[in-house]
């Protein structure tokens, strides 16, 4: 439950905050001690701290969402077709699942962006390209365990069509789990792209983003180490809250949960 | 045989995994915007120059031919020659810093490896007891605190507190950098980054140990030793340890992969002359034959550690070897 509301909350400060919050973007005196015109300060820049919170929070959660759907799309796409499709078309599109799961997916992500470009659009295709293998695996192999149950079969011998059975019958039993993974999953997503942001080659300033506002504060890091330890915590409090929130998820809809898992 | 056969099969698929990584990153470059003869032409050439250049260095031939040739190119350790400066050859820089990022990473791994199966055995034997409990809460901040909070958290942590107690007691100034004040030996300099580097992969361990620890501990073949009277100890150590330890072994392999992210991280952050912050300052530069050359040397190194890790496995367990034999 504290995982949830905290989730709750942080999407509720990054969508209304910067409505009555100063611009972010907007430079002042610097290093300013917390005020009534600025919560928590300003930074190097004399920039509004929580402002840049709360903008960071708004790209760090679009990225999430955006690349989540798109990984869901893909993977169910291509998780079904791994199963319920032709001999030959199953094998290419498995082999191909199987390759992308090996290849080390920051690495991809690096190249994608490497040979590419920097900034929010390159960070989402990058990371929804290496984020579907994971939900194509575990599409594909629930699907195999539900095709085989009796209430397909019975669907099935009622006329259903295979189409049919899919779309009415089956994915339905798997959204559950499905939105416990996603949230596991755009937990991850947010970490590679504060990664990202943070050595500079993923969110462009002047859009703040909690991996550059981390890679800015070093500099002054001796000096004044709030400025550092603020987006640190957000992010690592961010990252804990969705893995909560994903595991909590997973015990309700997995009737195999296993409380032991590593 | 069937063993010779199966490592066999384990290599091609290891050779197959690598055409595949090779591929990915000469498409990539394909896709790209602008090409080598773009870059070499100058800001100044005509479209008609960079035709002309294009069409000299060979760049006008259909894909295919060109994938093949730069193929046999890398296999003799040709990986192009960086756009930018005086065009160094990219295996020059690789191979400049290659050295740091090996160290850091063999380092890492092994104090990852030692912590988790430690911890992992300590929390397995404790189960749901004071000491488990720790271990648990230390090991998912080590999951979710992720390499670039815990390095500048540690840095500022010893530099503004510790240090010169640190300094008082050892003569060792534990946050230093690497290019600032090289005073000390070489590894001195890297204690905060093997820290930062194995935390990942060390929590990651000893979740799975204590995960798999418990699991043989309710085996049979404990209870019979222990209706035997084997010493606690070695009731630990020679039976369930080294039952426990197979996922624990592999997991080291996919971990590895970890631990390269970690080092893109780390080297950037310690300012570390490795492939880690050669990578990124290429890809900052858009010095696509360098991002290249880097990507598939990494991608290189995490094929054979998990090439190490699945030929291992059949010597430590009798189980796989027999079943293959």
């Amino acid at each position: 439950m504290a995982g949830l509301s905290f989730v709750v909350l942080l999407i509720a400060f990054a969508v209304l905050y910067p409505i009555f919050g100063p611009d972010p973007l907007k430079t002042g005196p610097p290093f300013q001690p917390p005020s009534g015109d600025h919560l928590l300060g300003t930074d190097e820049l004399g920039r509004d701290i929580l402002s840049r919170l709360a903008a960071g929070a708004r790209i760090s959660l679009f990225v999430g969402i955006v690349v989540q759907m798109i990984a869901l799309t893909v993977g169910i796409t291509m998780g079904t077709l791994g199963v319920f499709s032709p001999t030959w078309l199953r094998n290419v599109v498995n082999r191909f699942t199987d390759g992308m799961f090996a290849f080390p997916d920051i690495l991809l992500a690096m190249l994608i962006i490497g040979v590419w470009s920097t900034g929010v659009i390159p960070v989402i295709v990058a990371l929804s390209i290496t984020s579907w293998p994971g939900v194509a695996r575990l599409v594909a192999t629930q699907l195999a365990s539900l095709k085989d149950r009796e209430y397909v079969a019975a669907a099935r011998a009622a006329g259903a069509s295979t189409r049919y059975l899919i779309l009415k019958h089956i994915l339905p039993q798997l959204w559950g789990i499905l939105l416990a993974v996603s949230m596991v999953d755009m937990a991850g997503t947010i970490l590679a792209e504060s990664t990202l942001s943070f050595l500079g080659i993923g969110v462009q300033p002047p859009t703040p983003s909690w991996g550059s506002m981390i890679n800015n504060a070093r500099g002054d890091m001796n000096s004044h180490p709030v400025l550092l330890v603020w987006p640190c915590v957000l992010l690592s409090i961010t990252i804990f809250a969705l893995n909560f929130v994903g595991d909590g998820l997973r015990a309700r809809f997995d009737p195999k949960n296993n409380s032991r898992e590593a | 045989m069937r063993l010779a056969k199966a490592i066999l099969l384990r290599l091609l698929f290891g050779v197959v995994s690598l055409i595949f990584i090779t591929f990915v990153a000469f498409i990539a470059d394909e896709l790209a915007p602008g090409d080598a003869a773009t870059v070499r032409a100058g800001e100044k050439a005509t479209l008609a120059q960079i035709e002309r250049l294009r069409r000299d260095m060979g760049l006008d031939r259909p894909w295919h031919v060109r994938y093949v040739e730069t193929l046999g190119k890398m296999s003799r350790g040709d990986f192009g020659e960086s756009y930018l400066g005086i065009r160094e050859p990219v295996i020059d820089i690789i191979k400049r810093n290659l050295p740091m990022t090996m160290r850091l990473a063999m380092v890492a791994i092994l104090l990852a490896v030692t912590i988790g199966l430690t911890l992992g055995t300590l929390a397995a034997i404790y189960e749901n007891r004071g000491a488990d409990r720790a271990v648990l809460t230390l090991s998912t901040f080590g999951v979710t605190v992720p390499a670039f909070v815990l390095g500048p958290l540690l840095a500022i942590l010893f530099n503004n507190y510790l240090n010169d107690y640190i300094y008082g007691s050892f003569g060792v100034y534990v946050a230093d950098s690497w290019s600032t004040n090289r005073k000390q030996a070489d590894w001195l300099y890297l204690i905060l980054p093997v820290v930062v580097l194995s935390a990942r992969p060390a929590a990651m361990l000893t979740r799975l140990t204590r995960a798999s620890m418990i699991e043989t501990m309710q085996q049979e073949f404990i209870r019979t030793a222990i209706a035997k009277g084997v010493p606690f100890r070695r009731l630990v150590i020679k039976h369930a340890l080294r039952n426990a330890i197979l996922p624990v072994v592999t997991a080291t392999g996919t971990s590895f992969g970890f631990l390269l992210t970690g080092s893109f991280v780390t080297e950037s952050f310690f300012l570390l002359p490795g492939l880690g912050r050669e990578t990124i300052e290429a890809i900052k530069q858009t010095n696509a034959p360098v991002v290249q050359g880097c990507i598939i040397v990494t991608g290189l190194m995490f094929l054979a550690i998990n090439l190490i890790v699945d030929l291992l496995l059949p010597a430590l367990d009798p189980r796989i070897r027999e079943a293959q034999v």
